[in-house]
């Protein structure tokens, strides 16, 4: 499976199960990334934290994540 | 009276942007010295193995607690009403508040907000429970569509963002102030000097929101005070109430009694 992860090309090993974002996240952010405040979009919508888990992803999605930076 | 947004009531009216500055630690000086109780930042794209961004986020929580403050986040970089809609979102599960600063920009060249996408973007996120505070143009119309849509504070632009010019249409933002009484007004970007906030201050503003013109001072946390101090003067001066402007001169030194007034007629 592919996914475009903040624009990146990512391959996901096939899976015959469907995949989350949870475990999107847990297969391609290294832990110290993880541990970080952020906030993620996928397919340009928004999706809550709460939600990782029950929103599963498909070939050639998108994710975002952002994160806090300074702003004016 | 202190200012309100959205009921919240703070004692300083200046709102403080926290990029640009030469370095953290400058920022946080700054940020504490303008004794601004609201503090703008983003959500951006970060290289995964990048770290740059948790210095800055720990720096701005410290100096917000420490002045008791609020975070506002942006939707900077934002071209469409359903982007703006999704990084507000974004913003509010992260940042934990429901206060956004709308930015849809329409134009590249000026960054000049886009009307018609910010009066769609503003009005879905009302519906969300979004507390808006829309950074617009100094147009009257706008501003009005805005607060009909239920936005209590409004933030038209002094000059475009950055460019340090001031206030370019006096007018313009009067009318706004005359035709909006109850509206909460801030003047948002533009800003070049102290004397500018001061101005928007005597004109009856609310606040001033800014950021290039402290970050980017020989000293910020020197120009944090100035605005600081500008700021109240402006308010002061507004309640105050300045005198009406006249056509002729009018001598203040009472001219009674005012030795040698006759002097020539003595000569003659």
């Amino acid at each position: 499976m592919k996914l475009y992860i903040n624009g990146n090309a990512t391959e996901l090993p096939h899976s015959s199960e469907a995949i989350n974002i949870e475990m999107v996240l847990a297969k391609t952010l290294p832990k110290s990334q993880l541990e970080q405040s952020f906030a993620l979009a996928l397919n340009g919508e928004f999706v809550g934290r709460e939600d990782y888990v029950k929103t599963t992803v498909n070939n050639r999605d998108s994710i975002d994540l952002l994160f806090p930076i300074v702003g004016g | 009276m202190p200012l309100s947004i959205y009921d919240q009531a703070l004692t300083s009216r200046l709102l403080i942007g926290s990029a640009l500055y030469p370095s953290p630690e400058i920022m946080k000086q700054a940020i504490l010295a303008s004794g601004s109780q609201v503090v703008t930042l983003s959500l951006k794209r970060q290289n995964p193995m990048a770290q740059s961004g948790d210095k800055f986020w720990r720096y701005i929580q410290a100096s917000v607690e420490q002045n008791q403050g609020f975070l506002l986040p942006n939707t900077a970089g934002c071209k469409t009403a359903k982007e703006a809609i999704t990084l507000a979102k974004m913003s509010r599960e992260l940042f934990q508040t429901d206060w956004i600063k709308l930015e849809v920009i329409g134009d590249d060249y000026n960054l000049q907000p886009d009307p018609v996408e910010l009066l769609i973007a503003t009005e879905q996120l009302l519906a969300d429970g979004f507390k808006v505070l829309p950074y617009c143009t100094d147009d009257l119309v706008i501003c009005q569509r805005l607060y009909e849509l239920g936005c209590q504070v409004i933030m038209p632009w002094a000059s475009p963002i950055g460019t340090g010019k001031g206030l370019m249409n006096p007018y313009n933002l009067a009318s706004i102030r005359q035709r909006l009484p109850e509206a909460t007004l801030i003047l948002d970007a533009g800003i070049g000097k102290p004397s500018d906030a001061c101005i928007a201050m005597e004109m009856g503003f609310d606040g001033v929101l800014l950021n290039s013109a402290i970050a980017l001072a020989d000293n910020p946390v020197l120009m944090a005070k100035a605005f600081a101090t500008a700021i109240n003067a402006g308010e002061l001066a507004y309640i105050a109430g300045t005198m009406p402007e006249r056509q002729t001169a009018h001598a203040s030194t009472p001219t009674l009694d005012t030795p040698f007034w006759h002097h020539g007629e003595h000569k003659s």
